[in-house]
């Protein structure tokens, strides 16, 4: 299930979060690891002359550099690349979400790994709406998973998965993934609903009565797919959704919340505030991973 | 002197010098190359012809350029300076006695005040224009000696002409000052610079029709120069 | 050292030959050899005999020094108005001393002429039409740029740009395989959203041919993407060709004639070998004069038309546009002060003004366009065109010369920028960076798009 593993990376220390996780899922699973770093965007020509990604200056890409970048991404990741045994550095230049995708498409990644800033800097944003990680977790084929804060409580391995489901084409997908890593992993699920009843009004028959509609029909949807699989959990909180989430990941102590990403919108000021998927990685305390395709769940 | 000046010289003038012009349009029509200029101008004759047509229009009138709207100064130096140089001797009275005693025929006069009008307003023009190119460091930059020596040759008969015809000193003198400088003046005419007598038409034309086909022409959007 | 290993008078013509100056870093040893190159006067000479014919001939002659032309140079403006900038004089000090000496110059001014016709021109064309005898010093220093291609004498970014097109056929490493690819992949990740949509690629007879520039599969794929969902709304017969995509011509810039030809060459070979009723292209302006404009005259073309009709994406857009092919949805029209950039590769050299003004109608609320100053085929160049804004040698000539643009800009108080150019583009981005003043820029198709009324049936089905 997780093969190939793209780790999108500045190299910055935003990323370490992310990068823990890639490496001690290559480590327990078996991996392959790919650091993958987006030098800088074009600025001119033949990619010759780029916004180095980390410091928005002008660099050239020449061998040196090249050579040099592998270098400090080696020092970085010391430690990590210490353990592993399948990882490899690749550099690339161009806009980083495209040459993110690319990557993953050329690969056939199974998981793409990322911060959730990864190769975020004013420089190249400009004038290409929408964040790295939208334009990544809307694009990509396999799951994206992120990791935004450093401290985010991984301790090593998944044992306890939240499923957050809209009920949308996409969730289907999300599911699949949240039940096969839970199967192969061995975890507990627990697929969880919001009533979004942020703008209504609603009296608390009604509430209660949607409740109970959204229970039945995670039992018709899901169960039936899950076979033989009985280490899950219902669970339907009325809310905002995205606050509802990660209220019950903290109070179950969830390390991996898996979601649907289905923003079509990427005008970043409307997806950010539309997306709760993205409301979810800012705020979670552990990795969250997206689903937005059927292919590599 | 004066007859020879008058009679042979005149005729030779006449012949090499609008024989010159001529034999320059057809050598600049010779040497149009629809490859290396990149204007097929045979085969849309039309729309390049339009386009030539409205190239030369707009440039002949003195509101028609964009050019002569924003530089209404040079504007008015440019043609008073080239009405004068151009309208006067063509239907000056005394050029079309001298016609009719020849050749038995006339063109209409000025009468004489107006040409008197116009051939002090080019000289004046034409000094003005001489002093830009002292005044302005752009035009300075571009300037060389054959440029003066060019308005030399221009205003030479027309300052003459004008002492000649107010009789200062000796007329004779003036006058055969005035018909020697004007032999040069049609002399340069084919040979020098001066060629834009038609070669602006030529140029004008080309531009009007690498518009008029390549540029724009042909998708009926007319150029507004 | 007459001849460098990596600045010489001979194209460059493989791979090894390409990666081997691209990997000189910034051209240092390029332009190190480029001191010792020797001029080839003879060569030069009658190269200039061959192709310098009575227009040419006739501007230098008849060129009255009146420097009514300095003012619409924009470089000259922007320069300080010093009368080195004029553009008869720019013209004259280089191409007409190399006529007048019959070629034999020097080394020295072989590299003076390179730093004139490459950053105090960008071939905008814009003094042509401010010189009362039509004389064009954009179409001369074009000329000029390819005397001094031939000779060798061209910056290091030009050189390897039209080695890439003679290489490649294209203005970066992108090959057939990876554009293909690329057009299966922009489909795949668009088909979700849009159900039924496909980038035919080399399909016969199809109503419309579309070709791009290299940079779009290379780093912007998504605008490849852009394309297809507009063609794919207006219900367009389309297709690209697997070979003979690439519709942009460094070689142009470069002054490398012959590569110029055998562009042009391959994108109709594509026409013939498919079909297609018409061609258009993306939203670039040098690639549309070097495909459209003055491709057929490389390839001799008798008419000086392409094979097909070939439009410009504008042209393309106005059309759907107004025929109803594309709808716009009142609602999401542009409603804040926009203002458009004029390319001079299609306004100036084909008179493209009017469309692209009927486009704004249809998308921007009436009242918020306003106008840049001057505008239409008066407007100035951008800043970075004829291959200024990809040479790092004059990168700083450059930065000096978008102050024009932004100047411009600032006047029209408008914080959004229409750009449907790639240099253009790039040119407007480049002067955010330099000098921050705080506008947004974009091509017509992402913002087309983002206001389209689309029909139902079009739409994903929904989720639940
Ligand atoms: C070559 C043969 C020419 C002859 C025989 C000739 C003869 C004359 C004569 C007899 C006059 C009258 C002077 C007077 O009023 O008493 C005159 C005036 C004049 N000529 Fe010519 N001319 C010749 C060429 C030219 C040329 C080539 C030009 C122009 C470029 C020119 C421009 C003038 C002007 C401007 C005046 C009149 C000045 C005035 O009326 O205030 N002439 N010419
Ligand atoms: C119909 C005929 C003519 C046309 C369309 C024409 C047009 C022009 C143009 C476009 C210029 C450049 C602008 C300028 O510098 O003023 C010019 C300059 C000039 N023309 Fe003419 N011209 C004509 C006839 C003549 C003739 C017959 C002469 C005298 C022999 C002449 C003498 C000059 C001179 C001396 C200049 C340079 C002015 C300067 O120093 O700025 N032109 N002409
Ligand atoms: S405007 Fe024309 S005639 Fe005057 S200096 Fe410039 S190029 Fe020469
Ligand atoms: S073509 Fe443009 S940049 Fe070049 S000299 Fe003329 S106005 Fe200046």
């Amino acid at each position: 299930m997780f093969k190939k593993i793209i780790l999108a990376t500045t190299g910055s220390p935003a990323s370490f979060g992310a990068a823990r996780v890639a490496f001690d899922m290559a480590k327990r699973y078996g991996s392959e690891v790919t650091i993958f770093h987006v030098l800088g965007v074009p600025t001119k020509a033949f990619s010759h002359v780029v916004n180095d990604v980390r410091t928005g200056e002008e660099v050239e890409v020449d061998a040196d550099y090249l050579a040099w970048v592998e270098e400090e991404l080696k020092t970085t990741y010391a430690k990590q690349f210490a353990g592993a045994e399948n990882a490899k550095i690749v550099l690339a230049t161009g806009m980083p979400p495209r040459e993110i995708l690319r990557e993953a498409r050329s690969q056939d990644a199974d998981l793409i790994v990322m911060g959730a800033s990864s190769g975020d800097s004013a420089k190249y944003q400009r004038g290409y709406p929408g964040s790295t990680l939208q334009k990544v977790a809307k694009a990509a084929r396999c799951p994206v998973l992120t990791v935004h804060r450093e401290s985010a409580s991984y301790w090593g391995g998944f044992s306890n998965i939240l499923f957050g489901t809209d009920f949308s084409k996409q969730a289907t997908s999300a599911f699949k993934f949240a039940l096969n890593t839970a199967r192969e992993l061995d975890c507990d699920l627990t697929i969880f609903h919001a009533l979004d009843i942020s703008g209504k009004v609603l009296d608390q028959d009604q509430i209660e009565e949607q409740l109970i509609v959204a229970r039945k029909r995670i039992r018709a949807t899901y169960v039936p797919q899950m076979g033989d699989f009985k280490n899950f959990d219902i669970e339907v909180w009325e809310g905002a959704p995205y606050v509802e989430i990660v209220k019950l990941a903290r109070e179950k102590q969830v390390d991996l919340i898996v979601m649907a990403h289905h923003a079509h919108e990427l005008d970043a000021e409307k997806a950010k505030i539309g997306s709760t998927v993205e409301q979810v990685i800012v705020r979670a305390n552990c990795p969250v991973v997206s689903v937005s395709k059927p292919d590599k769940v | 002197m004066y007859d020879f000046l008058t009679g042979p010289m005149l005729w030779l003038t006449f012949a090499v010098s609008f024989g010159g012009l001529l034999v320059r349009i057809v050598l600049y029509i010779k040497g149009l190359n629809q490859q290396l200029d990149r204007v097929a101008y045979r085969a849309h004759m039309g729309y390049g012809l339009k386009g030539a047509f409205n190239s030369i229009i707009s440039f002949l009138n003195p509101v028609g350029a964009r050019l002569w709207r924003i530089r209404p100064g040079f504007a008015l130096m440019f043609f008073v300076f080239h009405i004068g140089i151009v309208i006067t001797p063509i239907f000056l009275i005394a050029h079309n006695v001298m016609l009719q005693e020849n050749l038995g025929f006339s063109l209409p006069a000025l009468p004489t005040c107006v040409a008197d009008i116009l051939t002090w307003a080019a000289v004046v023009a034409g000094l003005l224009l001489t002093l830009r190119r002292v005044a302005f460091p752009e035009v300075r930059i571009l300037t060389t000696g054959y440029d003066y020596l060019m308005m030399v040759i221009t205003l030479a008969p027309f300052v003459t002409g004008l002492l000649a015809r107010y009789g200062v000193g000796d007329y004779q003198f003036w006058l055969t000052a005035h018909i020697i400088t004007g032999e040069i003046w049609l002399l340069s005419l084919p040979f020098t610079k001066l060629s834009h007598v038609v070669l602006f038409f030529m140029s004008r034309a080309q531009l009007g029709m690498d518009y008029g086909i390549k540029r724009g022409g042909m998708k009926g959007s007319s150029m507004s120069w | 050292m007459p001849e460098g290993i990596l600045c010489n008078k001979t194209p460059i013509k493989t791979d090894e030959q390409l990666k081997l100056v691209l990997s000189d870093s910034r051209g240092t040893k390029y332009y190190a050899e480029m001191l010792e190159l020797e001029v080839d006067s003879d060569a030069l000479w009658a190269l200039i005999q061959k192709t310098m014919k009575s227009r040419t001939k006739t501007w230098f002659e008849i060129c009255a020094h009146c420097g009514l032309c300095a003012n619409s140079c924009f470089l000259y403006q922007v320069n300080g108005r010093i009368p080195q900038q004029v553009p008869s004089y720019k013209i004259q000090s280089t191409l007409g001393e190399i006529v007048k000496k019959k070629g034999k110059v020097t080394n020295e001014f072989m590299r003076h002429c390179m730093d004139v016709a490459w950053s105090q021109c960008t071939c905008c064309n814009r003094c042509g039409m401010y010189c009362p005898h039509g004389i064009d010093m954009g179409v001369m220093f074009g000329y000029l740029r390819g005397l001094l291609y031939s000779q060798g004498f061209v910056p290091w970014e030009l050189k390897i740009g039209s080695g890439m097109h003679r290489v490649y056929r294209a203005q970066m490493d992108v090959t057939t395989e990876d554009w293909v690819e690329t057009c299966e992949w922009m489909a795949e990740e668009t088909e979700e959203e849009w159900p039924g949509l496909e980038i035919p690629v080399d399909k016969q007879n199809a109503d419309i041919m579309y070709t791009c520039n290299a940079r779009e599969p290379k780093h912007y794929p998504e605008d490849v993407a852009e394309a297809a969902i507009l063609f794919h709304v207006a219900g367009e017969n389309w297709t690209v060709p697997s070979e003979g995509w690439e519709q942009t011509s460094l070689s142009m810039f470069a002054g490398d004639w012959e590569c110029c030809k055998d562009n042009v060459q391959n994108v109709y070979d594509a026409i013939e070998r498919l079909n297609p009723k018409r061609a258009t292209g993306t939203e670039c302006g040098h690639a549309h004069r070097a495909t459209v404009i003055e491709g057929p005259y490389w390839t001799g073309r008798p008419d000086g038309l392409p094979p097909v009709p070939y439009i410009h994406y504008v042209e393309w857009l106005a059309e759907a546009l107004r025929t109803g092919k594309l709808k716009i949805d009142p609602a999401k029209r542009i409603k804040e002060p926009v203002t458009l950039q004029d390319s001079c590769n299609y306004v100036r050299n084909q008179g493209l003004k009017d469309v692209t003004r009927e486009i704004i109608s249809y998308i921007v609320e009436p009242g918020y366009f306003v106008e840049m100053s001057p505008t239409k085929e008066h407007n100035y160049c951008c800043g970075g065109g004829g291959g200024f804004n990809g040479i790092g040698m004059y990168r700083e000539q450059r930065n000096v010369a978008l102050r024009t643009k932004m100047d411009q800009i600032l006047d029209t108080g408008c914080k959004l920028v229409i750009a449907p150019c790639h240099n253009c583009w790039d040119a407007i981005r480049d002067l955010e960076e330099e000098y921050e003043i705080g506008i947004r820029w974009s091509f017509l198709k992402p913002l087309i798009i983002g206001m389209l009324d689309v029909p139902e049936h079009m739409l994903p089905k929904d989720e639940e």
